[in-house]
């Protein structure tokens, strides 16, 4: 067989098999070729080893930085039933099994990412070097795409590592650095980097020095035998499973399932059980769902031909608010230590207060060293002045909502930056194209939306305008991925693409309210659509009088389907502004936490209460979306369909599970959706609800969003 | 000897010891000021010579803090940094050190400066506690350990304070306080004369930070246990100062005869200032306006339980070098560690009998108070040892520019017998 993925060769008794040393892609995957080869030299090992010619196994990487990022999510994709897949599951366990049952010592040497695929690879292995490498991490991220690791990672973890810590790994795709993976029994030995082949091949042909375990360890190892504990951690796994993944996601559950029936079966019966169950989970449409995102991610973290961008090396932000101190946090976790202008004292010390606040939960959590915090926060300059902004690279406008207020600051900081430093605002409402008048040369200049609380909040829209130049669209774009967001680039327009989407929602909402359906019959059926929260604790989030303003700006803007209800102004009368003032639609205590409903916005609210079906409440208020949707396409805010899911979901947290708005409405079928509103249209608006031209032009043709 | 510019100089707001700034790491009082200067001109980060900094509480955790300073400034790892300790006038020893290597052609870019976190200076294990921690360590068996642990006495736990060793000196066993009682006595200086002198300090510098004299020299600071507050003015002057509510404080040094309070020394302070030095060079390289040019400077011993008149001999040594009178002086900048030392200097330097006890066989001139420490001196705005030799210089050449004057000195005396001094111009007029 010739070998076209992997790399085999015997040296002094030592069998080496290397991966990625064809692989042009940055990582390596297993596919279906790879694995096939992977079993003709595993036969040929165990040959071998009888005839005393092998007597020790590496398995190795070729590529630094990456061991095994797991199976090829397309060949996973590519199997069509459950039989199908589960097939393909046993297939690799079968050999799996075999390294595990080779004589010789094996061990996998893990510099990099290993994951999945990978690091069920090295599980049946009997020994994992990792090196010392930062990059280093070991994980089973399958439960992200709705599966569970079916090559028997579920069977040897809690072998290797124990119950509770694989529960923990699997449950959640968490992934261990090399000195977590030392610690929690998961690798053998930590090797340096640079020599770490040249000691595995010494290593491997000796024992394993003996561990002493402490007494502790002693104990534990006891307490897991016994029956009963082990039902207590299934019990409280299960707890957990259910309350944080709200019953959405089949996966944990089924995982959990599998290893608790699992526990007492022998290595084939378990494997069987296993294979089954990834087979039935990888056709559910969740998991299907999860497999589209991670294409269309994937997809967008693809930078053809912009890898020789300029970088961005110091950035600066104008306004020390909320948001501004966000974005400095930004910079500042990016080592791109920031300028933070502000007009005053009490202005940069809010800033500095969100960025501290941002970093304090990795500090809390030691993920974040005192020393970094110090210097990290030490790296973002508070100032008054436009001293040293010729040193910056990027500047990221946050003051006030104001046109002229804005272009003011563009005008005078234009003249106080170097003429390739990148200028941009992070407007929310208003348009981009007339604020890049106010520069001499506007191709540098672009919008760059982030979404509150920035830490937290993926999604970063580039919104461009006729004249910003792609180079400057490219660079942001790239600068964006660097600091692990997830940029789309959308055209100028009101709300942009994320509010735009957004603003018939919380309007809706607002309609339903003062029809007398109550706020907590609205939060909760959005809630079990599977957002991450309700309608009316999201207008709180974002302040009541905000979401007037933009209720403004999109009646002006997009006519009368966006017609503002009059109840955020209202609301914003009776001095109810939302989260910011702890009165919203609920009232907040000093934490933040909701203590429930604010009875002086339900004295505003009709007082005949209407419930309706939670069905038809949540098509009435995710169907307008689909609505908007359709028209941003019209608009060319922009072309395709997946950008509006990958913003939806980054953006407002749109539940993955469906695969994004348009998804669902695809997979809702366009007719069914457009009958739906061509009946609310004739019973509740018809401004609102009449089908977008493109929604029925799709409709008629049998067609879908994701065909265009 | 190629001329020496001083581009722009910064400094940090000084806060007493133990308050707003106690958190902030000597290393974190200079590097932003460093960084804030590289990006106002857009300097290359590779081009810059040396950083050297002056410091004298070395922080356990950073010996060479100069260097550590260099790299969190964002300087490129090739910078080279280090410290430099000439107790009172470290600063001015790393701009004396900064100028030499310009003058002599070796360096073209120098970042000089001090830093000083007075209130991070370390408490020290005394001698028996650290006998007593070797011993244990050297014991091998539970036994001999259990032997070497049963003599231990409380007074080990005694702590040598360093920041109280540092500030008595080595070889005539007088702390700074004591030596300053000395001059008052030995020189007439009356206890209403320091009173009069410190409570004008306090004035001047918060009249200085009321009209925002200080704000072209000070670059606000990050301070904060959360890091979210902004320090931008000095904390230490008071404007409620009266003559009267000095008189009312007791000696410090010498309580019953003595005339040096703490009301009329210089209050132990946290702070920072750093020096852009350049060569002409790298001044029409980078296409920079420099504030100054430093002249020349000079350092000068005696005798230690004295050393509150260094600055006589210094400033005497610096006018011979550059061949200048006193009078040619538009600000002058002297150290006040404590008033009867300042007022002591102006004595001896009018006096040519007095000045011949150190040889002088002159009269050095009279110095005008309109022209001394107009916004006030460490009395007010405190002495962060470190930083202070170059905090003078940057006190001075800033409020040279505003005035739109010439010449400035900038002298202190040092703790152990000796005084320091910096003539500059100023070239923005």
């Amino acid at each position: 067989m010739q070998l076209e993925s992997l790399t085999f060769e015997i040296k002094n008794t030592i069998a080496l098999v290397g991966f990625g040393k064809y692989e042009k892609k940055s990582m390596t995957t297993l596919s279906a070729d790879t694995l096939l080869e992977l079993k003709h030299v595993v036969e040929q090992i165990a040959a071998k080893e009888k005839s005393k010619e092998v007597k020790g196994v590496l398995f190795f990487s070729h590529k630094p930085g990456v061991f095994l990022a797991g199976v090829d999510v397309s060949l996973i994709n590519s199997l069509k039933t459950e039989a199908d897949a589960a097939r393909g599951a046993e297939q690799g366990q079968m050999i799996y099994n075999m390294i595990e049952d080779l004589k010789s010592a094996t061990a996998a040497v893990v510099d990099g990412i290993c994951l999945g695929g990978g690091l069920e690879l090295s599980l049946s292995c009997k020994r994992i070097y990792v090196s010392d490498n930062p990059k280093t991490a070991l994980g089973l991220p399958e439960v992200m795409l709705g599966v569970l690791p079916g090559f028997g990672g579920t069977y040897r973890l809690p072998k290797r590592i124990g119950l509770p810590n694989a529960l923990d790994m699997i449950l959640t795709g968490r992934q261990v650095k090399s000195k977590a993976a030392i610690k929690n029994g998961l690798a053998t030995a930590m090797l340096p980097t640079e020599r770490m082949m040249e000691l595995a091949m010494d290593l491997i042909l000796k024992p394993v020095p003996k561990k002493n375990e402490g007494f502790s360890k002693t104990l534990e190892n006891v307490a897991m035998d016994n029956f009963l504990t082990r039902k207590i951690i299934f019990q409280k796994a299960r707890e957990k499973v259910l309350s944080q993944s709200k019953g959405f996601y089949p996966a944990p559950l089924k995982i959990l399932e599998v290893l608790e029936a699992g526990s007492s079966k022998g290595r084939d019966a378990y494997l069987a059980m296993e294979a089954q169950a990834f087979g039935e989970l990888s056709q559910t449409t969740v998991s299907r769902n999860l497999q589209h995102i991670f294409f269309l991610t994937d997809n967008s973290k693809k930078l053809e031909g912009k890898e020789e961008l300029p970088a961005i090396e110091r950035g600066a932000v104008l306004g020390a608010g909320v948001m501004g101190g966000g974005i400095a946090w930004l910079f500042a976790q990016n080592n791109q230590a920031p300028i933070m202008k502000d007009i005053n004292q009490a202005g940069l010390e809010l800033g500095l207060k969100q960025a501290s606040q941002n970093f304090s939960s990795a500090l809390k959590k030691k993920r974040m060293s005192e020393d970094d915090f110090n210097r990290k926060m030490r790296s973002i300059t508070p100032t008054t002045s436009f001293d040293g902004f010729m040193g910056v690279d990027l500047v990221v406008e946050a003051v006030v909502e104001n046109m002229q207020v804005k272009k003011k600051i563009f005008s005078e900081l234009e003249e106080m930056v170097k003429p390739d430093c990148l200028i941009t605002t992070n407007t929310s409402s208003l348009s981009v194209t007339e604020m890049s008048q106010a520069l001499k040369d506007s191709s540098r200049f672009a919008g760059l939306h982030f979404f509150n609380p920035v830490n937290k909040m993926p999604l970063v829209e580039i919104i461009a305008h006729p004249k910003a130049s792609k180079k400057t669209l490219d660079t942001l774009y790239k600068w964006a991925l660097d600091v692990k967001k997830t940029p789309v680039i959308v055209n100028d327009g009101p709300g942009f693409l994320v509010n735009r989407i957004l603003a018939p929602y919380l309007n809706e909402a607002a309609y339903l309210l003062e029809s007398g359906i109550s706020i907590k019959d609205i939060d909760q059926a959005a809630l079990n659509f599977g957002m991450p929260m309700g309608p009316c604790r999201l207008m709180d989030e974002v302040g009541l009088d905000v979401c007037e303003k933009v209720g403004k700006i999109m009646q002006e803007g997009l006519g009368s389907r966006a017609l503002a209800s009059g109840l955020s102004h209202k609301l914003t009368e009776s001095g109810a502004l939302g989260k910011k003032n702890a009165k919203g639609f609920y009232l907040y205590d000093e934490k933040g936490q909701s203590t429930g409903v604010n009875p002086v916005v339900e004295s505003l609210l009709p007082s005949t209460s209407t419930t309706i079906d939670e069905l038809q409440l949540q098509l009435r208020l995710f169907l307008p979306m689909i609505n908007e949707a359709a028209y941003c396409l019209m608009d060319k805010i922009v072309t395709k369909a997946s950008v509006v899911d990958i913003a939806m979901i980054y953006g407002i947290g749109f539940p993955p599970f469906k695969g994004g708005l348009l998804t669902y409405a695809d997979s809702e079928g366009l007719e069914r959706v457009t009958a739906i509103m061509q009946q609310f249209a004739s019973e509740v608006s018809a401004e609102r609800y009449t089908p977008a031209p493109l929604l029925m032009e799709l409709m008629q043709k049998k067609s879908t969003f994701y065909s265009l | 000897m190629k001329p020496v510019y001083l581009v722009e100089g910064k400094r940090t707001p000084q806060v007493k010891s133990g308050a707003d700034l106690a958190e902030v790491a000597a290393p974190y009082l200079a590097h932003y000021l460093i960084r804030h200067i590289v990006d106002k001109f857009g300097l290359p980060k590779d081009q810059i010579d040396e950083v050297i900094i002056g410091n004298t509480g070395t922080p356990a955790k950073y010996p060479n803090v100069g260097r550590v300073i260099a790299l969190e400034a964002g300087l490129d790892k090739k910078t080279s940094g280090y410290t430099v300790h000439r107790n009172c006038a470290s600063g001015m020893e790393a701009l004396s050190q900064g100028f030499d290597k310009i003058v002599s052609g070796r360096s073209h870019m120098i970042f000089a400066g001090g830093a000083e976190s007075m209130s991070q200076m370390p408490l020290l294990f005394n001698k028996q506690m650290t006998a007593f921690f070797i011993d244990l360590m050297k014991a091998k068996t539970p036994v001999q350990k259990l032997s070497i642990m049963s003599r231990f006495r409380p007074e080990f736990l005694k702590p040598i304070i360093a920041i109280e060793q540092g500030l008595t000196d080595p070889f005539c066993g007088r702390n700074m306080g004591q030596t300053a009682e000395t001059l008052a006595r030995e020189l007439g200086i009356s206890r209403l004369q320091q009173d009069e002198f410190a409570n004008r300090s306090h004035h001047r510098a918060t009249a200085a930070t009321a009209e925002g004299r200080f704000a072209s020299e000070i670059l606000a600071i990050t301070a904060g246990k959360k890091l979210d507050r902004v320090i931008k003015d000095d904390i230490g002057p008071r404007g409620n100062s009266t003559v009267e509510g000095l008189a009312k404080m007791k000696p410090y040094f010498e309580k019953v005869t003595g005339t040096v309070t703490v009301g009329n020394a210089c209050p132990i302070t946290d702070g920072g200032s750093v020096w852009l030095m350049c060569s002409e060079e790298a001044v029409k390289k980078y296409n920079l306006n420099p504030m100054a040019r430093m002249v020349d400077y000079h350092f000068h011993g005696l005798e230690p339980e004295r050393m509150g008149l260094g600055p006589v001999m210094a400033t005497h040594g610096v006018l011979k070098r550059t061949g200048m009178r006193l009078d040619q002086m538009d600000l002058i900048e002297l150290n006040e560690a404590f008033a009867a030392q300042v007022l002591g200097c102006e004595k001896v330097m009018r006096d040519k009998t007095l000045a011949s006890r150190w040889g002088i066989n002159e009269v050095i001139g009279e110095i005008d108070h309109e022209k001394l420490n107009v916004n006030g001196g460490a009395i007010a705005l405190g002495h962060p040892v470190g930083s202070t030799g170059s905090r003078l210089v940057v006190t001075l050449a800033h409020e040279l520019k505003r005035r739109k004057k010439q010449f400035g000195l900038a002298t202190l005396c040092i703790g152990g017998g000796q005084g320091g001094a910096v003539v500059i111009e100023n070239l923005q007029k």
